[in-house]
């Protein structure tokens, strides 16, 4: 290794003074659980970075486990909670909960793996439900099979367990509920001489029908989405539990009907007015707490936003969403967003992690009882009997809305994801923008899934 | 110059500065409004900052997010300086065709996205076991090809004749670069220190591949921070980039007049 | 050895201080540049799945040119670089020869303001200016009071004018940073040389094509080489204002690099040979540029 030798001269020769003090504190300030990994990795290579190797060389009595996840209201906040709940039972136990936005979470991740050095990783961390699959075929060895870690996963909402199932094999506890709801200014309806029951259990023909209503009476469309994204057209996929790829793997786009029938119904929205397109994500959320449209459909995450508008309090109802016409499966019930726990192969004590999980996300009502207040709804059935999900919401019209929403989450058909989903995802935002653009709808299809393609090469 | 010219020009650049400014002012008035006024557009300044701020404390560790990206910049700035115009005066007063040869190479370092880079850089980094290091942090931006021809550009300007006299008086090449260099190329110096303390500081993606402990996290990360999540707090976003932007602001309000009033004057 | 130093001629004496004044920053640009260079061209002869790297000769060269979404990335950074260099540049070169006035007041003021905006982060500049170009948003407020248009225009998803915004939010926060290196290497134009030309009845538009930019030749060499690269490696505009879109109207190589190795199923073999297509493109550019701006007169 003369280059390695020649730097750290270089290095030395030309730092040395400056860096010593800084350097120092630098090295000292890592975590527990990082330190004896960062001393074994170079002489590791990937394959001894499995948690059955290196959990020999955890220290017995370390207790802490080192967590990222990006949302200090929501899944953080949710964490220390549980760290709480987990304390009662093991008073030695603490949490190192570091802030870290998903695509930094991607980023590291990434460059952890394809660099063969896990030690950077933390024990635990939070994964879009989107990039499981992705994430677990591209880099095998990162994560760790939580198939026998002791979590029940039959007490989870099927369709949410299957993001992070790969090849029968349980690689996330699920963490946040992403069941689609239809939000609506009440107010504005009456003006338009309709209630939140003309929204209800409806096919997306009654909704463009009561769109236009409202658009009449108040001259404001039931519905503003980011251009551009395709987050609607997949909550529509999803909710015939259609997607983009087969069972095998392959792509699911020239051909498919249900696929079809949401593109062309997208353009009826827009076409009609019902459906207004914004640049961005900020105007998007500006459009809602600003009063310009008169209602939303998304994630049931999406109330956290809404939310923020004060002066709406009361206005707000919340009800299932729009279903497809014309397709077989069609349902009232979808998905969007959301999120699961993964264990790291660079996790030193999976006894303990395994531990955690299995006794707090996925075995306490106290934990969810705890966190409702931030909007973490489960998709653990048995925390959706507790009390606490029957207590009223003034905001949204004193609607019992957690309860609402946990049954909604039950009756989401299931979809493959595929490895692809962002290809694909990508291809097919494409596709609608030329589509609604005028472009021929079939040409379309087929240009999206020659883009699909060509990525799985 | 006549009146009239004066006037275009001074409406010229207050036209100029006014765009400049505008979003300066958006990002000031945002911080004092709420997050749902933010987002509906609101241009005019509200009542509340003190919220904003309390809630931009008991969400993120500011002191330590400033502290970390004061340290890094201030160091990686004062060596990158060093080790940038050394070289930058190295390839110029003693160019010949070799080391022309080799400045061009040097050009060719900047010219691969760094998304490239960075993996084979981290295996490097992680072999040597600099993850986590505030080495590892700063390394890999200490020496810059657009900083060593930033002072190979300038140096062209360095007085030769200066130079022959310090020589046949007996100064050492070494005092020559620190004596006589340093001073003259004090507004290069002050520009390059502005755009290097700037680019420190705003440095993002390597930082946060290899620094993974929370106590390392910079301002800019913090700002990351809260962008994410399913709810933005606009007021207080806003209110954490003009914490981060004004470090940098002042860096350059304090240094220009360095690199903008008439130093070739004191050279003489 | 003492006898053999003696012999050193003094020509040789110093290109041997040359090499000792210029080896820290060398030697750190090759470890920490020239070697993760070559490691990422070998890479760039790889191919696979995330980790797993098979040997594939050049077939991540040869797949670049049957990739749509690449070669319209390609297309839209050359669009940028086209119309964005040329327009800074020009634009910073008259704004700092007019900040150099000696009788201008509130100089140091309008400089800070001028040069804000390339101090304002990422964050802010993009909610800024996704804000400004809004449909409910200032421009189109005004457009509309104006009468230029009869109705909001969504600047940011339609190609051209995405594409526009770019270019436009690009020269904003560049310009005042460009100035800066004017700014400073004008200081090294001594003021008898402008007094000089306005005795000899020069315009000041004379005075600045035959004077200051002959004078700043090598700085002007140095920000186009920067800019060029700047540009060519586009990536904060792309994903904060317009997410490459409309339909990947917007799309810069470095974002569909990063999209490639971050985004999707990640293919760094592919992603490392497109760097070096981006190397190759700049690294022409910046030849030719070194030719017609580099001579020592």
């Amino acid at each position: 290794m003369k280059k390695k030798v020649l730097s750290l001269l270089l290095v030395g020769a030309m730092l040395g003074a400056t860096l010593t003090g800084c350097g120092g504190s630098g090295t000292t300030d890592n975590s527990a659980s990082n330190a004896p990994a960062t001393d074994n990795a170079p002489a590791a290579d990937t394959s001894t970075n499995a948690p059955a190797d290196t959990s020999a060389d955890a220290p017995a009595g370390d207790q802490t486990l080192t967590v990222w996840c990006w949302d200090p209201a929501f899944n953080m906040n949710a964490m220390y909670e549980a760290e709480k709940v987990y304390q009662k039972d093991h008073p030695d136990f603490s949490l190192n909960v570091i802030e870290t936005p998903w695509e930094d979470v991607q980023t590291k991740l990434t460059t952890a793996a394809t660099s063969g050095d896990l030690s950077t990783l933390p024990d635990i961390f939070l994964m879009q439900d989107n990039a499981f699959q992705k994430n677990v075929i591209s880099f095998p060895d990162a994560v760790v099979d939580l198939t026998n870690s002791g979590v029940d996963f039959s007490q989870f909402a099927a369709g949410k367990v299957a993001y992070s199932v790969i090849d029968g094999k349980n690689y996330g506890v699920p963490f946040d509920n992403g069941a689609v709801i239809g939000c609506y200014r009440t107010d504005l309806l009456e003006q338009a001489g309709l209630t939140i029951d003309d929204f209800t259990d409806i096919t997306f023909d009654q909704y463009v029908e009561n769109g236009k209503k409202v658009l009449d009476a108040t001259g404001k469309p039931l519905l503003s989405m980011q251009a551009g994204e395709c987050d609607l057209l997949m909550m529509m996929m999803q909710s015939a539990g259609s997607s983009l790829f087969n069972e095998d793997g392959s792509a699911n786009i020239v051909g498919n009907e249900t696929l079809k029938t949401v593109m062309e119904t997208y353009k009826q929205l827009r076409d009609a007015g019902v459906l207004i397109e914004v640049n961005s994500w900020d105007e998007y959320v500006g459009s809602i707490v600003s009063g310009d449209v008169a209602g939303t459909i998304n994630g049931c995450w999406i109330m956290a936003s809404i939310q923020t508008a004060e002066d709406q309090k009361g206005n707000w109802a919340v009800t299932n969403m729009p279903s497809l016409v014309g397709v077989a499966g069609a349902t009232n019930y979808s998905n969007n967003g959301g999120s699961s726990w993964a264990v790291s192969a660079n996790c030193q004590n999976t006894e303990l992690a395994f531990d955690f999980l299995a006794s707090t996300f996925a075995g306490s009502t106290e934990l969810y009882d705890n966190i409702l207040s931030s909007g973490a709804l489960a998709t653990w059935a048995p925390a959706g009997d507790s009390d606490a999900y029957s207590v009223p919401n003034d905001f949204f019209g004193g609607d019992a809305v957690s309860a609402k929403i946990v049954e909604y989450s039950t009756k989401v058909p299931s979809n493959i994801t595929g490895v692809y989903y962002y290809e694909g995802r990508d291809a097919v935002a494409t596709a609608i923008t030329n589509y609604i653009n005028g472009a021929d709808l079939e040409t379309e299809m087929q240009g999206a899934a020659d883009t699909v393609n060509f990525n799985m090469q | 110059m006549t009146k009239g010219k004066k006037f275009l020009m001074y409406l010229f650049l207050i036209i100029v500065s006014f765009i400049s400014v505008f979003p300066l002012y958006w990002m000031i008035s945002a911080s004092t409004n709420k997050s749902a006024e933010v987002i509906s557009g609101r241009l005019i300044p509200g009542t509340y900052f003190i919220e904003n701020f309390k809630n931009l404390m008991a969400s993120q560790n500011i002191s330590r997010a400033l502290g970390n990206s004061f340290k890094y910049a201030i160091i990686l700035t004062l060596i990158s300086l060093v080790v940038s115009s050394l070289a930058g005066y190295g390839f110029e007063i003693f160019h010949d065709k070799a080391k022309d040869m080799v400045m061009s190479i040097i050009l060719l370092a900047m010219m691969v996205p760094f998304v490239a880079t960075m993996i084979p850089l981290f295996q490097m980094f992680s072999k040597a076991g600099w993850l986590n290091t505030t080495i590892g942090f700063i390394l890999p931006t200490i020496s810059t090809p657009f900083l060593i021809m930033m002072f190979r550009q300038s140096a062209r300007s360095f007085p030769h004749d200066i130079m022959e006299a310090a020589r046949i008086d007996g100064l050492s090449e070494i005092r020559i670069f620190f004596q006589m260099f340093i001073p003259t190329m004090r507004s290069t110096y002050a520009a390059a220190m502005t755009i290097t303390f700037m680019n420190a500081w705003n440095s993002y993606l390597w930082p946060k591949v290899i620094m993974t402990d929370a106590n390392s996290q910079t301002m800019p990360m913090v700002v990351a921070n809260l962008t994410q999540g399913y709810v933005t707090d606009y007021g207080m976003l806003m209110l954490a980039v003009l914490i981060c932007t004004l470090p940098t602001a002042i860096v350059f309000f304090c240094l220009q007049n360095a690199f903008a009033e008439g130093i070739t004057g004191a050279v003489k | 050895m003492s006898n053999s130093s003696k012999k050193l001629t003094l020509d040789k004496k110093q290109n041997l201080t040359g090499w000792i004044f210029l080896a820290p920053g060398a030697l750190l640009i090759f470890f920490m540049s020239f070697v993760p260079m070559f490691r990422a061209l070998i890479l760039s002869f790889k191919s696979g799945t995330g980790a797993a790297l098979n040997w594939c000769g050049i077939s991540n060269y040869t797949r670049m040119f049957q990739d749509s979404v690449f070669i319209q990335s390609i297309k839209n950074t050359f669009f940028y670089l086209i119309i964005q260099v040329p327009l800074m540049l020009i634009f910073a070169l008259i704004l700092a020869s007019i900040l150099n006035n000696k009788d201008l007041r509130f100089k140091g003021l309008f400089r800070t303001m001028i040069f804000l905006p390339c101090a304002t982060s990422l964050v802010a500049y993009a909610v800024i200016f996704r804000s400004l170009f809004a449909n409910n948003g200032i421009i189109n407020l005004i457009l509309v009071k104006l009468g230029i248009l009869s109705q909001p225009y969504a600047f940011l998803t339609n190609t051209w004018s995405a594409r526009i915004v770019i270019i436009i939010a690009l020269l904003w926060r560049w310009t005042g940073y460009n100035m800066v290196f004017y700014l400073s290497a004008l200081q090294n134009i001594e003021y008898s040389v402008y007094e000089a030309a306005k005795i000899d009845g020069a315009s000041p538009i004379q005075t600045f094509f035959k004077i200051t930019v002959p004078l700043l030749k090598p700085t002007i060499l140095l920000t186009a080489i920067m800019s060029t690269n700047g540009t060519l490696q586009l990536f904060d505009e792309s994903v904060n204002l317009t997410d490459g879109g409309p339909a990947n109207a917007s799309i810069t190589m470095s974002h569909y690099i990063y999209n490639i190795s971050f985004k999707y199923v990640p293919k760094f073999g592919y992603a490392a040979a497109m760097s070096f297509l981006i190397l190759i493109l700049v690294a022409i550019l910046a030849f030719l540029q070194m030719k017609v701006g580099d001579k020592r007169d």
